[in-house]
């Protein structure tokens, strides 16, 4: 798996995030550990750009569930701890679609896999990178 | 085990690609529909996966993959030592909850009884856990050939 950065100007900063190849339990925390990086640089808007992924497993949706606390500004929880960390946290809000983390261009199985979980309630899903930049 | 389908790897989350690469292999070569092909990459990544981080819990172990093909369907089963655990008897995540109250994990299995026709458990005499997933209806589907030789 490859990330790359890429920084775009829209009404506000979006960091895209590419990134291509296969993500799985193996390179995760990888993505988590950028989109950190991005978050302490002062990004605060980040599309995730998927095109180039041809394949993601469930730790793919552990990342992108992890980069949403993370650009709200709060600790990513420890994927272990499971239900008990996010009761812990107490947290009530948070329904429909997030607003600093997008997705750009995730291929047809990849999609399936955000169906399946009803992830894909939780991500605006872009097809165009000006469009989706615009949105933030 | 047939030894011309079969693979024995380090339970370590960097073996996952090799995981991958046997199963696409071997499931190429019988001529698996593509997007059946991506649903048993995807199933068989979740099963070894929790079979490393949360049968062995990253200790040292060893998992086995073997497949075959069953008429029209295609038959993988996921080996490990590790203590014994049935990840069929899971409860099913619930998917209507705010994000923030989801918990990160626990939807491989969900996503194995999304995309797999059948997943059974059972330990095997030795004291192995044995996943069994089939997947039927793998052969894509070719046009009828008419008497007169045309498709349509």
């Amino acid at each position: 798996m490859d990330l790359t950065i890429e920084q775009a100007q829209g009404r506000v900063p979006v960091a895209i995030l590419r990134i291509k190849g296969a993500l799985d339990a193996s390179n995760y925390e990888d993505v988590i550990v950028k989109a950190r990086e991005l978050y302490d640089a002062g990004t605060r808007h980040l599309l995730v750009d998927m095109a180039e992924m041809h394949f993601m497993s469930s730790s793919g949706l552990v990342a992108l569930h992890s980069i949403v606390m993370l650009l709200r500004g709060q600790p990513s929880p420890d994927p272990e701890m499971g239900w008990q960390a996010f009761h812990a946290l107490g947290h009530d809000r948070d329904t429909g679609k997030q607003p600093h983390v997008k997705l750009l261009n995730p291929q047809p199985k990849i999609r399936q896999i955000l169906q399946i979980t009803n992830m894909d309630e939780f991500f605006e899903i872009h097809t165009d990178l000006q469009t989706a930049v615009a949105s933030f | 085990m047939d030894a011309s389908s079969s693979l024995r790897v380090a339970a370590e989350l960097s073996e996952l690609e090799t995981i991958h690469r046997f199963v696409e292999q071997h499931a190429t070569a019988l001529r698996i529909d593509p997007s059946a092909i991506d649903d048993l990459l995807l199933v068989v990544n979740e099963i070894a996966t929790n079979s490393i981080l949360h049968g062995y819990r990253k200790q040292p172990g060893t998992i086995e993959v073997a497949m075959r093909p069953i008429g029209d369907a295609v038959e993988i089963c996921v080996r490990d030592h590790a203590p014994p655990f049935d990840p069929t008897q899971a409860l099913s995540p619930d998917l209507h909850v705010p994000l923030a109250q989801r918990p990160l994990g626990g939807m491989g299995v969900h996503l194995a009884r999304q995309l797999i026709d059948s997943l059974t458990y059972h330990i095997t005499p030795d004291g192995w856990n044995e996943l069994t997933l089939v997947k039927y209806r793998i052969v894509p589907h070719l046009p009828q050939e008419e008497p007169d030789g045309s498709n349509n």
